[in-house]
Order: C-alpha cells, then sequence, then structure tokens
C-alpha cells in the first residue's frame, strides 16, 4: 500500500512537471501560424538543436537559422529557408551552417539568445511570428547581422525604428499569384475557380489576392465571367480551414468546391493542400476533370506525387533569397534593408507546367508571358489588401 | 505519500453517497418559460434577419458531382422560404408554450421533435438568406457527406471516450490514439500493401496508448487528466521526431499509402439523395455504424455492459458482488482503444493518404466533448459529433460562397454552435460517478 502509493506520487509528480512543458507547448503551437507540430524528440525539450557535418575547421563564417513552429521538414517555408543555408554552405566551403528548432513560440527568444553566444556572422529567423524577438534582439546587438523571412518594415510587421542590421526578405507573391489566377482562369472549363487559405494571415492571402486579381483580368480581356469561389479581394472574405494540419479538412473543403462545379483549385495553407490534392484525385478518378496549382515550392518536387494534376505551382523563391543573403553577410557586403522577390528576380514566379505542358494552350502560354512582362514593367496593377 | 493516500480515502466516500432526486420540485419561471422564449427568438431571427435580407432564389441541389442520375434542383424565392420557416417557428414556439402552460401535453419524444423542427427551420432560413441570389446551387449531398467524412474520426474517438468513462477511467488521450493510429496505418499499409493489414495496426497502435493510460491510471493510480495529456504531448513529439527522420527521407516506401475507396451497397446506394451519402461511403463509416449499434446494445444489455457500468459507478459495491474492478477496467479501456485507433487510421489510409504531424489537429479532444455532450451514451455522443461535423462543413460551404461575415468568426460557429444547442438540449449531465478515481480494494 505504502509503496504503491510512493509509485504514485512519484509519477504524478513526473507526469505534472511535462504537464507544464505540454501545456506551454500546446497553448502556444495553437496561435502559432505555422503548421504547429512538435518536432522535437522529447515533449519537455523546448528546442532541438543540431548543425550539419561541415567541415569546422576549415570554416570561417558561421550561418545560424531559428525555424519556427513548423519545423524543418515543413514543406514550405522552413523547410526552403533552411535548403538555402544548405546551398549557401555548398557555394562557399568557407560557409558553415546550422539551425535551432523551435518548437512553441516562447523558444524564438532562447534560441536567438543561444546563436548570440556562438559568435553566428548572420542569424536567419523564418516566419513574420518572429518579428519582435529578432527586432529586440537586433537593437540589443548592432553589431550582429540579422536576416528575417517574410517580415519587414513595409508591412509593419516590424514596427520600431528603422534598424540597419536586419535583412529583411519579403516575396510579392500578389504577382505569380496573379499569373496563377489568370492561368486557372484560362484552363477553367466550368468557368469556376476556387482557393482557400490555412488561416487569415497576410503571407497567406496576399496569394489569393493576386488569384483573385488574376481571374478578375482574364475576365476582361476575354470578356468571360470566370467566378471565384472561396476568396473575395474587396470584402477580404473567404475560406480558411483554420490550421495548417488538418488534411481532412482540406479534403473536405475541396470536395465543396469540386460539388459547387469549380475545376481548378489553389490551396494556400502548406500541408492541408495534400488533402486537396488527394480530392482532387478522386474526382478524376470518378470521371471529373479537376487540376489544381501548388504553392510556395513547385509541387511536382515537394508533392511528387499528385504532380499529374497540377497545372503549375505559385512559388517563393525563399530558398534563394536566403542563400544570398548568407553569401553576402559572409563575403562581408551584408547590406540590411528589404529584398523583395518578385517576378523580375524570380522570386515569386509560376512554376514549370511539367505534366502539363502539352494541355496549357500555346496561346495561353504567350499570353502569361505577356502579362509577366506587363507585371515587371508595371504596366499590369497587381494590387492586394496585404502588401509586402 | 500519507497525503496522497489520505485525499484519495477522503475522495471516495464523498462522492458515493446517492445523487439528488431528480426532477424534484417545479422548475423556476425561468426554466419553464425558457424553451418557448428560445424557439420565439429563433423565429424572429428567421423572419427580421434572414427574411429581410435574402435576396433572388435559393436553389438546392440534391445530385453528388459527376454523378449519372440526376434529382431536379428545387428552386425557392429566398425571403418567402426565410418568412415560412419564422412564421412555423413561432408557431411551434405558440405549442411549446401551450405545452408549459399544460394546456396539451407533449412527451418527450414530441419535445424532442420540436426543437429538431425549430433548428431545421433555422438552417433552412440561414440557407435562404446566404445562398439566395447566388448563381450557385447548394448541394445539400456535399453538406450531409461533408458532415460525415467530418465527422467520422470524432465518432469513433467519443464512443472510445464513452466506453472508458462508463468504466470509470477519464480517457483524455484520444488525440493521442488517433495521431499514432493515423501514423501506423500509414506506414503499415505502404510497407504491406495491404490497407486492412494498415487498419489493423492503426486499430492497435490506438489500443498501444490505451494500454500505457490503462496502466499508469489503474495500477499507479497517476492523475487521468494529467496522464492523458502527457500522453498526447508524447505522441506529439514522437510521431513528428519519427516523420521527419523516417518519413521525410523515405517517404515513397513509408509514407505513401494508398487509400480505402467508397463501397455502394447494393440497393440501398441507390436511393436518390441519402443513398450516395449514407451508402456508397467509406468502409469507416460502415464500422463506425457496426460499432454504434454494438457498444449500445453491449452497454445496456449484456452482462458486459452491466459490469462495465458497475464499476465506473460503484466500484466498491461491484468488487463485493465478485466483479473483478480492475481487470474490467484494463479490458475496456485497451479495447476501447481499437476504436480510437480506428478513428485514427481513417486520417490517412480512409481520406488524405499520407501522414502530417499533427494531422489529428485536436479532434480527439472534440470526440471528449461529444461525449459529455452525449450524456455518455452512445448515440447521444455520436449525435454531438454530427452536429459539430455538420455545422463544420455548413460554415465551409457558406465561406466557399462569399458570405459576408468575418472568415475567422464563421470558424468558430462549430465551437459556438455546438455550445449553445448542447447547453440548451442537453441541461445537466452527470457522469459515471467513479469516473476518474482509482480504485483501492481496501
Amino acid at each position: 500500500m505504502r509503496h504503491t502509493s510512493l509509485v504514485a506520487t512519484v509519477a504524478a509528480a513526473g507526469a505534472a512537471t511535462l504537464l507544464i512543458a505540454a501545456c506551454g507547448s500546446s497553448t502556444s503551437s495553437a496561435s502559432s501560424s505555422a503548421p504547429a507540430a512538435s518536432t522535437s524528440t522529447s515533449a519537455s525539450a523546448g528546442s532541438a538543436a543540431s548543425s550539419t557535418a561541415a567541415g569546422s575547421s576549415a570554416s570561417s563564417f558561421l550561418g545560424c537559422m531559428v525555424t519556427d513552429t513548423g519545423g524543418i521538414n515543413d514543406k514550405s517555408f522552413n523547410q526552403s529557408a533552411w535548403q538555402g543555408m544548405q546551398e549557401a554552405q555548398s557555394a562557399d566551403p568557407g560557409i558553415s551552417v546550422k539551425y535551432l528548432q523551435s518548437t512553441t513560440q516562447s523558444d524564438y527568444v532562447p534560441n536567438i539568445n543561444t546563436f548570440l553566444g556562438e559568435k553566428c556572422g548572420i542569424i536567419v529567423t523564418v516566419g513574420f511570428l518572429m518579428a519582435s524577438a529578432t527586432e529586440s534582439a537586433a537593437k540589443a546587438n548592432p553589431k550582429q547581422d540579422f536576416a528575417i523571412v517574410d517580415c519587414s518594415y513595409a508591412s509593419q510587421c516590424l514596427t520600431g525604428a528603422k534598424l540597419s542590421n536586419i535583412d529583411q526578405l519579403v516575396f510579392n507573391t500578389v504577382q505569380d499569384g496573379f499569373l496563377g489566377g489568370y492561368l486557372a482562369a484560362g484552363m477553367s472549363k466550368t468557368g469556376k475557380v476556387a482557393t482557400f487559405g490555412g488561416e487569415d494571415f497576410g503571407t497567406v492571402t496576399i496569394y489569393m489576392d493576386g488569384y483573385w486579381d488574376g481571374v478578375q483580368y482574364y475576365n476582361a480581356q476575354h470578356h468571360a465571367h470566370v467566378q471565384v469561389l472561396g476568396w473575395n479581394e474587396q470584402t477580404q472574405k473567404g475560406e480558411f480551414t483554420g490550421d495548417f494540419t488538418n488534411q481532412t479538412k482540406g479534403q473536405t473543403v475541396t470536395q465543396t468546391f469540386i460539388s459547387e462545379g469549380a475545376d481548378v483549385i489553389f490551396p494556400v495553407a502548406g500541408n492541408v493542400g495534400l488533402g486537396a490534392a488527394k480530392a482532387v484525385q478522386t474526382a478524376d478518378a470518378a470521371g471529373g476533370k479537376v487540376s489544381m496549382l501548388w504553392v510556395d515550392t513547385d509541387g511536382c518536387v515537394s508533392a511528387a506525387q499528385y504532380c499529374k494534376y497540377m497545372i503549375s505551382s505559385v512559388t517563393k523563391g525563399i530558398q534563394s533569397a536566403v542563400k544570398n543573403a548568407v553569401l553576402s553577410a559572409a563575403t562581408g557586403k551584408f547590406a540590411g534593408g528589404t529584398y523583395v522577390g518578385t517576378l523580375a528576380n524570380g522570386g515569386a514566379v509560376l512554376s514549370p507546367f511539367h505534366d502539363f505542358s502539352g494541355t496549357v494552350p500555346a496561346a495561353l502560354q504567350a499570353e502569361l508571358q505577356t502579362i509577366a512582362a506587363g507585371i515587371e514593367k508595371g504596366t499590369i496593377a497587381t494590387p492586394t489588401k496585404s502588401p509586402v | 505519500m500519507e497525503r496522497v493516500s489520505a485525499a484519495t480515502a477522503g475522495r471516495l466516500p464523498v462522492l458515493l453517497p446517492p445523487g439528488p432526486a431528480r426532477g424534484g420540485g417545479a422548475a423556476p419561471w425561468a426554466g419553464r418559460f425558457g424553451a418557448p422564449a428560445a424557439y420565439l427568438v429563433f423565429g424572429l431571427v428567421d423572419i427580421l434577419v434572414f427574411g429581410l435580407h435574402a435576396k433572388g432564389d435559393v436553389t438546392f441541389s440534391f445530385t453528388p458531382e459527376f454523378a449519372k442520375v440526376s434529382v431536379p434542383n428545387l428552386s425557392l424565392a429566398a425571403a418567402a422560404t426565410a418568412y415560412c420557416c419564422g412564421a412555423v417557428t413561432a408557431a411551434l414556439a405558440a405549442v411549446r408554450l401551450l405545452d408549459v402552460l399544460g394546456v396539451v401535453a407533449a412527451g418527450r419524444v414530441a419535445r424532442r421533435v420540436l426543437i429538431g423542427a425549430v433548428l431545421f427551420l433555422f438552417v433552412i432560413a440561414l440557407l435562404a438568406w446566404a445562398s439566395g441570389g447566388q448563381p450557385i446551387p447548394f448541394n445539400v449531398v456535399n453538406l450531409l457527406s461533408g458532415t460525415l467524412s467530418e465527422s467520422i474520426p470524432i465518432m469513433l474517438g467519443a464512443l472510445t471516450a464513452v466506453i472508458c468513462s462508463t468504466s470509470g477511467v477519464i480517457n483524455i488521450a484520444i488525440e493521442g490514439q488517433l495521431l499514432l493510429g493515423a501514423f501506423c496505418a500509414a506506414i503499415a499499409t505502404t510497407v504491406t500493401g495491404s490497407l486492412w493489414l494498415g487498419l489493423i495496426c492503426g486499430a492497435l497502435a490506438g489500443s498501444l496508448v490505451a494500454a500505457v493510460l490503462a496502466a499508469f491510471a489503474i495500477a499507479y493510480r497517476v492523475d487521468q487528466v494529467v496522464l492523458g495529456v502527457v500522453l498526447n504531448t508524447l505522441v506529439l513529439g514522437l510521431t513528428g521526431y519519427l516523420y521527419n527522420a523516417i518519413m521525410v527521407p523515405y517517404g515513397d516506401t513509408l509514407n505513401n499509402p494508398a487509400t480505402f475507396n467508397p463501397v455502394k451497397i447494393p440497393l440501398l446506394g441507390d436511393i436518390p439523395i441519402i443513398g450516395p451519402v449514407f451508402f456508397d461511403a467509406s468502409v469507416f463509416l460502415y464500422l463506425t455504424y457496426a460499432l454504434l449499434l454494438v457498444i449500445h446494445f453491449g452497454l445496456a444489455r449484456t452482462r458486459w455492459g452491466l459490469r462495465t457500468r458497475a464499476v465506473g459507478e460503484h466500484p466498491v459495491a461491484a468488487d463485493t458482488v465478485g466483479i473483478r474492478v480492475l481487470a474490467t477496467r484494463y479490458r475496456n479501456v485497451i479495447l476501447a482503444g481499437l476504436i480510437a485507433g480506428i478513428g485514427g487510421a481513417y486520417f490517412t489510409v480512409g481520406s488524405v493518404g499520407s501522414f502530417g504531424p499533427d494531422m489529428s489537429s485536436g479532434e480527439g479532444y472534440i470526440a471528449l466533448a461529444a461525449m459529455i455532450f452525449g450524456r455518455y451514451t452512445p448515440f447521444g455522443a455520436i449525435g454531438a459529433a454530427l452536429l459539430f461535423g455538420f455545422t463544420t462543413q455548413l460554415q465551409s460551404i457558406l465561406s466557399s460562397i462569399n458570405v459576408p461575415i468575418q472568415s475567422n468568426l464563421l470558424l468558430l460557429t462549430p465551437y459556438v454552435v455546438t455550445i449553445i444547442v448542447v447547453a440548451g438540449l442537453v441541461g445537466k449531465v452527470r457522469g459515471p460517478r467513479a469516473e476518474g478515481i482509482p480504485f483501492v480494494k481496501s
């Protein structure tokens, strides 16, 4: 009797300790922007550190990255950013890179502080949720170079006085979203195309704004009446699944769109897009002719099993932006300021058509090139209510 | 440790005296007139909010996409529809008022039907307003089949919770059981190529989490709420780690499962509207039907059910008459874990295929809520799960046709509606008396 109560007490105490860690983890990841997955091995571990097997003896420049809560394999911005870091390392043998993973939002500051003590040449923080942590660290350490992905002073993500040691990497994805919308409208047979987001964040709705713009532009050019389901730029209201993890929700939302007659679907929701792809696959197996656009990365690479349903992907060049930021810091050319990925510099472009290269009409492909040129020159406006 | 045993000993007798007599005395004024007043409010909303703002025609479509047979669409004037719904609702409020005053005597079943009718009319009026004037018909089949596919994991999780709670063990670890079930089903199906093996592995994985829960809760008497939350976090971390460590690098060979195709039941599947919704669906839905019936019958009518209720209600008495309390609890919790594991397998091999981190997205907690809202009964729990699935799907359809409501606000509706309906309909819920209290044989 006494023995078992002892065991119970110890177990309860251990469990309670774990619960404190668990509470912190679950509450903050629920409100986070990124795919809210805990990727550390232990429930109580705040962060998981990892460094690559770079020849540290030869390297003189250390590139450091703090991930958002989505983790390093989120098929989205954290993964792209880390690939950029690794590319910088392979481009210049003098660079070595490492990352710290944030399990919850409360890990941002400690992770940045850890790197501050490690003499990093540059600290890259990923995602707009890290804005205030990055800003205060940059203010306190004016000699330390920082780069932040998806966040800038212009978009009021960074709010304080402008600091010269933060390189802001943002992407004007309204431009390639516009091309995606035009492409979708041109490919639609039913006259209805659809989009949905994970959560109502500026980095999500900027894509949806572009998509909506593109469809309206197509309608104006072709006197067509293609309809956008799931988003309206003017009212800023539309369809969101509520998170970036529930793929089943992405599937049912897409089935709803298909039942309403949409035949090109554009999910802007990270992994939830896989549910959309499954719904598209099911519809095609049932005799429908539905296709989709992927977001952020080239879907034929990141979700290759669904490549044959993807007309194209509306990408965001985080990888090359991060790579360039690290390389320029390593060569002493760090300048701070804002890098805006655009159609012109390859930071926000449509991916190749892959399996659809024979299906997209040549005329439509030519129109897309004309429009791309027009957007680059500024003759075609790409309005958005979520500017970068 | 003295304190712990004293506290445990002190808690038991407090919970064991018989509860207060139910329904004693007249209900207070607000309680008696609450129901008719609420109905009237619904009727007024139908008329003043939906009716006055509705425009054009609302078209209901009853055909699934790409179906060969089609049922003709139903087109109604939106405003008139909302006004009619409001008028009928007001009439129902009057009937309920007469019932309260004792002029007509409505039974319990009749009152439930009244509530159902009021809510049904409310939804119709809402749709008339939201969908009126839209060029896209409102697809009723999509609404219903989406409801079911949203609800399947919640329904299965809720059935698990019902069995565990009835046996006297709080199972908060349903979330973890779903997630590990999803993970193992994806791996097993990809590796073996067999969907059924994947389903079985998913069920066993759910059962594994349940076994850990049972061991700590029953043998070591750890606080069951804390324990459940810890297990969920453990599974979340474990599957997240394994996903990064093995599923990402070897995605094709470990995380690329096939999925179950819908199975059409002959004859029943050909019935218009309900055929494609209820009888041309995933095997998981048929499993849910079967489990619901088995558990309902089992708990209410069998020796197993009687003993299960006894150990959850009054373990000391059960022990006295020779029921093995701890063995019963172990067996029930582990068996119930199988059901949640099947629910988890639905996330991967039942719907989207590949596994993703945290893909159960908190539905295990919703399942737990559904059980409580459903008064700890299988049918009640399934009903609450379906209500949640229904509002989720309705919200999703309304978002897709650009209803002028803020997206974030609309995303809240499933939770709000569930709370309101449950608070209004269910009233006070009493769980099994010994729920969450470890049994110590004295």
